[in-house]
């Protein structure tokens, strides 16, 4: 026999993590957009500034050393010192240096790298070597050769035009921070609504996927897209609803009107029989025809006992079971069937905890279980009812050594009326094949919420498992 | 002969009833509408009443609670399309009345209607009960038959006091199932018969003449001879 993955009720799958709000993304997507933007608006800003800036130092240099220049050679250190008197802020810087760049005056000491005596304006690179000591600041400076042969330098330290920029920048990163920190903690706290919303919806819809139709999904009132999307979905959950009671009720609507006219028939038949001579061949003939009369209408009224029970949705008749002196009642009732077709019926139960169910329905769907596996199970079979407690609840076991159910069948004789193909050969008039046996089964065990299993068992046979906890919602799919 | 009330508003199902009843040979007066049916009912005299479950003008249920807020104790047997798995159903029949669905044969409805009657009947609880030879001790919960003890399971025990306190009457195997077991839905394949197998091995083992008897296409019926 192979071993295959047992086949369960179809049950809903529950929701994976991982789910992000839309919100979230859109706020983590504009956040990225306002910040490049930001940046780039931060930083033309401060370019431009210190382009200005930069312009007007180097105006001021220009302006000065071309006044200078003109000074008399014996005047120009005096001048330099004057001017440098009006400089309050100590930003100008005057030098005054032989052919050999050696110091004359002026309070820079030695001449800065990269300054051709050209009278152009430059960068200073390696900042500025003054009387003071060196500073690596940012400076401008200019160098004019004089007539004299002497070197005049004249520098001024950009700090302005720097600080500026650091403000600006400083500005707009403070403005930044205070946009984007609250933004991302308001678009955090913005998704966990919805986010909670739609796991309230999550919560809601579960009966729906067991199959209780009459449960909507709940509207919050603010008329949001979640909302609209809920509304949509209890639209058409009306529609399936009213769908599946027009199946519904076409299935019951046959039932039921079949049944007034088979009743007159077997009650028909029945007078012929109680009018016909017992010896006429006839009779048995009638005797015949209300056998199968009456197994016709025994599966109506299983049909519609299935109908019932899938509509039963309170819990009223719920109460503690034992499922021990359940099983024990089942093994009672089934071990002489067994013992007249030469089948070894075995109770095999730890002590089990009692569960909140309903009693006789329980001992209905375990007595279906072991009328199925004597029925299948060929004389010198055996079959083993076994219970155990599990952490999680009871595990009911019913095991036979008969063909089994082959693995492409199993989902289907979870389905009303479904007959094996193995075993329909036996055209025995007695409900051969799982008929609507298993069916009710599978009601009962959805009414509790447990799970029903159809598998293996190891030595050849059918396995058939009924976990006594709810499962159904646990989603507990590969065992 | 048996006075009895059928309330049921479908004419074909309650021609088939009354005559079926009749057959038997009790007394029937059929109403149609619930609330008629009520007042015929508490004006008494009836000693049982089939009762169909949904009816005009007045809900079956309702008319079986009122009878009983009433006094009158007339057993019950509710006749219905639905089915039994409701609680309250359950509740009809721990108060001592019986419940058969839709579509039903008339023979079992009316077995069922007897074994109301009966147990109405019974008045006094027996102590020992007595079939031909055959004798149910039920406070030394001992059975006998002529000389012989027969050795009973609890289970074969409660079979047989069900089978001898309705003696001479044919019980069908889903009545005797829901009796004995207590239990309402098809056990499948031949369950009652094993069960009534075993049980006649022990009872008509000896020389004696056959007590439990089987009924063709109906149930069994445990009677001394014909």
């Amino acid at each position: 026999m192979n071993t295959t993955e047992p086949t369960r009720l179809p049950e809903p799958a529950p929701l994976e993590t991982g789910w992000r709000p839309s919100a979230v993304r859109l706020i983590v997507i504009y956040g990225a957009f306002f910040l490049a933007w930001s940046i780039v608006l931060i930083g033309t800003i401060s370019w431009q500034t210190t382009q200005y800036l930069d312009g007007v130092v180097g105006q001021i240099l220009e302006q000065r050393v071309h006044y200078l220049a003109t000074v008399d050679r014996e005047h120009l250190p005096a001048m330099m010192a004057a001017t440098n008197q009006l400089d309050l802020r100590g930003v100008m810087y005057f030098g005054l240096f032989d052919a050999n760049s050696a110091y004359l005056s002026g309070n820079i000491d030695r001449v800065p790298e990269g300054l051709a005596p050209d009278g152009a304006i430059r960068q200073l690179p390696k900042g500025l070597q003054t009387t003071s000591g060196q500073s690596e600041a940012r400076a401008l400076g200019v160098a004019l050769r004089l007539d004299s042969g002497d070197l005049l330098v004249l520098a001024r330290y950009t700090s302005v035009a720097d600080r500026i920029g650091a403000m600006t920048r400083n500005a707009l990163g403070w403005a930044l921070s205070l946009l984007l920190i609250p933004g991302l903690i308001g678009g955090y706290l913005l998704s966990r609504g919805p986010l909670k919303r739609v796991r309230a919806i999550e919560t809601a819809i579960q009966p729906v996927m067991r199959g209780d139709l009459g449960v909507r999904l709940p509207l919050s009132g603010r008329r949001d897209e979640l909302d609209m999307l809920a509304a949509i979905v209890n639209r058409m959950l009306d529609e399936v609803e009213r769908l599946l009671g027009e199946v519904k009720g076409v299935t019951d609507a046959i039932a039921h009107d079949m049944r007034t006219p088979l009743t007159r028939l077997r009650a028909q038949l029945y007078r012929v029989q109680q009018h016909s001579d017992a010896n006429d061949p006839r009779t048995a003939l009638v005797e015949r025809c209300i056998v199968d009369v009456d197994s016709l209408l025994d599966r109506f009224r299983a049909l519609l006992r299935i109908s019932e029970l899938e509509d039963l949705r309170r819990h009223a008749g719920f109460a503690e079971v034992d499922l021990g002196e359940t099983l024990q009642r089942v093994h009672e009732l089934y071990a002489p069937v067994a013992e007249e077709k030469g089948i070894a019926l075995a109770l095999v139960a730890e002590p089990l905890p009692h569960v909140q169910g309903d009693a006789p329905l329980l001992f209905e769907a375990i007595s279906n279980l072991v009328d199925n596996a004597i029925k299948f199970t060929p004389a010198r079979g055996k079959v083993e009812l076994r219970a155990s407690a599990q952490s999680s609840g009871t595990r009911i076991e019913i095991v036979d050594s008969g063909p089994g159910v082959p693995a492409g069948e199993r989902e289907a004789v979870l389905r009303r009326f479904y007959r094996s193909r193995t075993t329909s050969g036996d055209g025995d008039g007695d409900g051969a094949g799982y008929g609507l046996g298993l069916s009710v089964v599978a009601a009962i065990a959805k009414l509790h919420g447990y799970c029903l299993e159809i598998g293996d068992n190891d030595g050849g046979g059918a396995r058939m498992t009924l976990y006594c906890w709810q499962c159904a919602s646990a989603g507990a799919r590969s065992a | 002969m048996a006075r009895i009330l059928t309330i049921e508003d479908d004419p074909v199902t309650a021609r088939e009833i009354v005559s079926e009843l009749q057959a038997y040979g009790n007394e029937v007066e059929c109403v149609g509408d619930g609330r008629a049916g009520l007042d015929h009912a508490l004006r008494g005299g009836y000693d049982a009443i089939t009762l169909d479950r949904m009816l005009p003008g007045m809900d079956g249920l309702a008319v079986v609670t009122e009878l009983r807020r009433a006094g009158v104790d007339t057993p019950v047997l509710m006749i219905s399309a639905l089915s039994d798995v409701d609680a309250r159903v359950r509740g009809l029949r721990a108060g001592g009345d019986d419940y058969l669905t839709k579509p039903f044969a008339p023979d079992e409805m009316a077995a069922r209607v007897e074994v109301l009657l009966r147990r109405r009947r019974a008045g006094a609880p027996d102590t020992l009960l007595r079939v031909g030879d055959l004798e149910l001790d039920l406070i030394a919960r001992r059975a006998r038959r002529g000389e012989v003890t027969l050795e009973l399971l609890p289970l074969e025990f409660r079979l047989l006091e069900f089978l001898m306190r309705n003696s001479d009457q044919v019980l069908t195997r889903t009545m005797i199932f829901e009796s004995v077991w207590g239990y309402h839905f098809d056990p499948g394949t031949n369950v009652i018969d094993v069960h009534i197998a075993r049980l006649r091995r022990k009872v008509d083992a000896g020389d004696g003449p056959t007590l439990i008897h089987t009924v063709r296409g109906c149930g069994y019926k445990i009677q001394t001879a014909e």
